[in-house]
C-alpha cells in the first residue's frame, strides 16, 4: 500500500497524536458527564469536591424517571421486535426476490439514514395529526421503526447473502417445507445477523431525541426527551446520573454486537 | 419392455428467448448410476433441477414409476441430493445433520438414531458424529452431505457436480466411494459432471449433453468407441480431425479425399446430409499405423513429419503434421513403437476402416 503505517517513519508520531486527540475530544465530554454523576456539588462543580451516590438515589426515587424510563425501554424493545421483523421479510424480498424496481426499493427503505432527523420528525408529525396517533405509544413505535430498519435491513441483508440458498434448498429437498426450512435452518445460520440487527434496532430508538421530542406528550416521554426538557428547567445533577445509565446501556449492548461480531458463526 | 423407474420426457426450459434445455427425453432403469455429462452452459444442471423440483419445465413430463412428479413439491417428491457446493446446516452437528430429513418425518427417536449410526458407517465417518461441519475438511462434508441425502431410502440420488470443489485425490477417492455405496444401497443415481473421466468411470450409462440437447446416451464405450456426432467425438476422449472431400458415397461406403489426395474409405455416416461435400474424418491418437514405407498393407497412407516424440512410460506421444499442415497427435503403446523415430523424419500414417469416422 501507498501508505504503509510502518513506513512513514516520523509521521506515525504526528498521525498517533492526531488519532489521540480526537479520540479525547470525542470521549471526554461523556467522561465529564460521568465524573459529575457522582460528584456531590449541586452546581456540577469540576472537580467535584466529594463522592456521592446521592444523585442516583434521586434518580431512583422521582417516579417521573422512573417511568420514563419505563417508556423508553417499552418502546425501545417492541421497536426492536418489529423492525427485526419486518427487517427479516424485506431483506428476503431484497435478497431473493426477482422484481423490477428492487434497487429503487432497497434504496427507499435505506433512505431514513440519510434524510435529516428534523425533516422525517416533522413529516411524521404532520402525518400523524391526521391519524392522531401523536402522542401515543403505536405512533412512537412507528416513528421510531422507520429510523431503525434501515439498520435491521443492512444487518439481516448482509447475513443472508453470505448465507448460501442452496444450504436452505437442500433443506427442502429433505422433506421440510419452505417455511420450516427457513425456521429451522435460515434463520439459525443467520442469528448473527439477527442479532446485530435487534441491538442496532434497540439502540435506535434507545437513544433517539429528535422525533420523541415531536411525538411525545406530558405522560408519554422517554428518558432522552425528559432530559432535554428537564435541562431546560433546570441544570440537576440528576441529569448527569441519567445521561450516565443511559451511555452505560449503550455500551453494553455495543460491546455485545462487537463480541458478536468476532464470534464465528460456529 | 418394462415401464421405466425415472422417465424424463421432452423436457424444454425456456428463459424468454434463452433455450436452457430442448427435447430432452431419457429413461432410467432402476438401480442404475446414470451421469449426464457436458460443458458448462450444456443444460445438464438444469435438467437435474427440473428432476429435484428446484425449475418447472416450460414443456414435458418427468414420471417416477408411472406417475408425474411435476406437481410434487420439492420436499414431498422423497429425493436425495448432494450440492456441488457444501450444503451442511453449519449450527448442526453432524449426526444432526444426517437426522434432519428423518426429523422432518417425525420418525421414532430410536430409529433415527439407528439410522444416523447405520448412514455415518456407510460413508466411513461414523467417529466425527459430533463434529461441527466448519470442523471438517471439503471431502468430509461432501460424505456428510451424501449420508445425509441418504438416510430417508430415496428412490433416486441426485448429484451435482459433487466433487468439483475438490483436489485430484480427494476427487478421485470420493468417485471410488461413490461407486461403492451405489453398489451397497443399490440407490438409482442422476450424477452430473463435466468431467468426462469422472463421468466413464462411475457410469453405466452417460447422456453427453451439449448445447440444451442430449446430444448421444450411451456406455462410455458406445461414446468413445461410436461417436454419433462430431461433438462426441471431441468431446470424450482425444481425437485427430482432418477435413477432406466427400467424393463417393453409397449405402454401403463413402470415400474422402483429403488435401493432398489420399482417399479414405469409410463406413458411411447418417449424420452427413446428402448434398454436403465437406466432411471431416475422425481418428483416435491410438488407432493411428506408422510405416517407414517397408511394407505395404494395401492402406491409403499419408505423409507427414514427426515434429516431437514424448515417451511417457505407458505410451509414447508423437506429434506429426500432414504435409498439408495439420498438426496430428498419435499415441503409441510401449512395445508396439519404432525405435527410430525422430524429430524431423517422414513418415507414413494409416489407419484401418473400421476405426474412421466420418462427421
Amino acid at each position: 500500500m501507498l501508505l504503509d503505517f510502518d513506513r512513514l517513519g516520523l509521521f506515525r508520531i504526528v498521525l498517533v497524536g492526531i488519532a489521540l486527540l480526537v479520540g479525547a475530544f470525542l470521549l471526554l465530554p461523556i467522561l465529564l458527564i460521568v465524573a459529575l454523576s457522582f460528584g456531590s456539588s449541586r452546581y456540577l462543580q469540576f472537580p467535584p469536591p466529594a463522592w456521592t451516590l446521592k444523585w442516583y438515589a434521586a434518580l431512583f426515587a422521582d417516579p417521573d424517571w422512573l417511568s420514563s424510563f419505563a417508556t423508553s425501554l417499552e418502546i425501545a424493545v417492541t421497536v426492536m421486535i418489529v423492525a427485526t421483523l419486518i427487517g427479516l421479510m424485506a431483506s428476503f424480498g431484497l435478497t431473493r426476490g426477482r422484481f423490477p424496481g428492487k434497487e429503487v426499493l432497497r434504496a427507499l427503505f435505506l433512505t431514513p439514514m440519510v434524510l435529516p432527523v428534523v425533516v422525517l420528525a416533522v413529516g411524521l408529525y404532520a402525518f400523524f395529526l391526521r391519524l392522531h396517533l401523536n402522542g401515543t405509544f403505536a405512533g412512537f413505535v412507528i416513528a421510531h421503526v422507520v429510523v431503525a430498519l434501515p439498520f435491521a435491513i443492512i444487518s439481516i441483508c448482509n447475513a443472508l447473502e453470505r448465507f448460501d440458498k442452496s444450504i436452505e434448498d437442500a433443506a427442502v429437498l429433505c422433506g421440510a417445507s419452505p417455511l420450516e426450512a427457513k425456521i429451522r435452518i435460515t434463520l439459525p445460520a443467520i442469528r448473527l445477523g439477527l442479532f446485530g440487527a435487534a441491538i442496532f434496532s434497540f439502540l435506535a430508538s434507545w437513544d433517539e431525541v429528535v422525533i420523541a421530542i415531536f411525538m411525545a406528550s406530558p405522560d408519554l416521554q422517554t428518558l432522552p426527551v425528559r432530559i432535554f426538557s428537564t435541562l431546560r428547567q433546570d441544570l440537576s445533577p440528576v441529569i448527569a446520573a441519567v445521561s450516565t445509565l443511559l451511555v452505560g446501556l449503550t455500551i453494553v449492548l455495543m460491546l455485545l454486537a462487537s463480541l458478536l461480531r468476532k464470534g464465528k458463526p460456529a | 419392455m418394462t415401464r421405466p423407474f425415472l422417465s424424463i420426457q421432452a423436457i424444454e426450459k425456456t428463459y424468454g428467448a434463452v433455450v436452457a434445455v430442448k427435447d430432452v427425453s431419457l429413461d432410467i432403469a432402476k438401480g442404475e448410476f446414470m451421469t449426464f455429462l457436458g460443458p458448462s452452459g450444456s443444460g445438464k444442471s438444469t435438467t437435474l433441477y427440473v428432476v429435484a423440483g428446484f425449475l418447472e419445465p416450460t414443456r414435458g413430463d418427468v414420471l417416477l414409476e408411472g406417475k408425474s412428479v411435476l406437481s410434487v413439491p420439492s420436499n414431498k417428491r422423497n429425493i436425495g441430493m448432494v450440492f456441488q457446493r457444501y450444503t451442511l446446516f453449519p449450527h448442526l452437528s453432524v449426526a444432526d445433520n444426517v437426522a434432519f430429513p428423518l426429523k422432518v418425518r417425525r420418525r421414532p427417536k430410536a430409529e433415527i438414531d439407528a439410522k444416523v449410526s447405520a448412514m455415518l458407517k456407510l460413508v466411513r465417518l461414523d467417529r466425527m458424529a459430533e463434529r461441527m461441519p466448519a470442523q471438517m475438511s471439503g471431502g468430509q462434508q461432501q460424505r456428510v452431505a451424501l449420508a445425509r441425502a441418504l438416510a430417508y431410502d430415496p428412490p433416486i440420488l441426485l448429484m451435482d457436480e459433487p466433487l468439483s470443489a475438490l483436489d485430484k485425490k480427494l476427487r478421485e477417492e470420493l468417485q471410488v466411494e461413490i461407486k461403492r455405496i451405489h453398489a451397497e444401497t443399490g440407490v438409482t443415481i442422476l450424477y452430473v459432471t463435466h468431467d468426462q473421466e469422472e463421468a466413464l468411470r462411475l457410469s453405466d450409462r452417460v447422456a453427453l449433453f451439449n448445447a440444451g440437447r442430449i446430444e448421444q446416451l450411451g456406455t462410455g464405450r458406445d461414446l468413445y468407441e461410436t461417436p454419433a456426432t462430431r461433438f462426441v467425438a471431441g468431446f470424450i476422449g482425444n481425437s485427430n480431425f482432418l477435413s477432406g472431400k466427400l467424393d463417393r458415397r453409397s449405402s454401403t461406403a463413402c470415400a474422402i479425399v483429403l488435401p493432398d489426395g489420399v482417399r479414405f474409405d469409410a463406413a458411411p455416416s447418417a449424420a452427413i446430409e446428402p448434398q454436403r461435400r465437406d466432411v471431416e474424418i475422425m481418428i483416435r491418437p491410438d488407432h493411428f499405423r506408422l510405416h517407414n514405407g517397408e511394407r505395404d498393407d494395401g492402406l491409403p497412407k499419408m505423409t507427414g513429419t514427426v515434429t516431437d516424440t514424448t515417451y511417457l512410460g505407458e505410451y509414447t506421444l508423437i506429434a506429426v503434421r500432414t504435409a498439408w499442415g495439420v498438426p496430428l497427435t498419435v499415441r503409441l503403446p510401449p512395445g508396439a513403437a519404432l525405435p527410430d523415430i525422430a524429430r524431423g523424419q517422414t513418415i507414413d500414417l494409416t489407419c484401418d476402416r473400421a476405426n474412421l469416422r466420418v462427421f
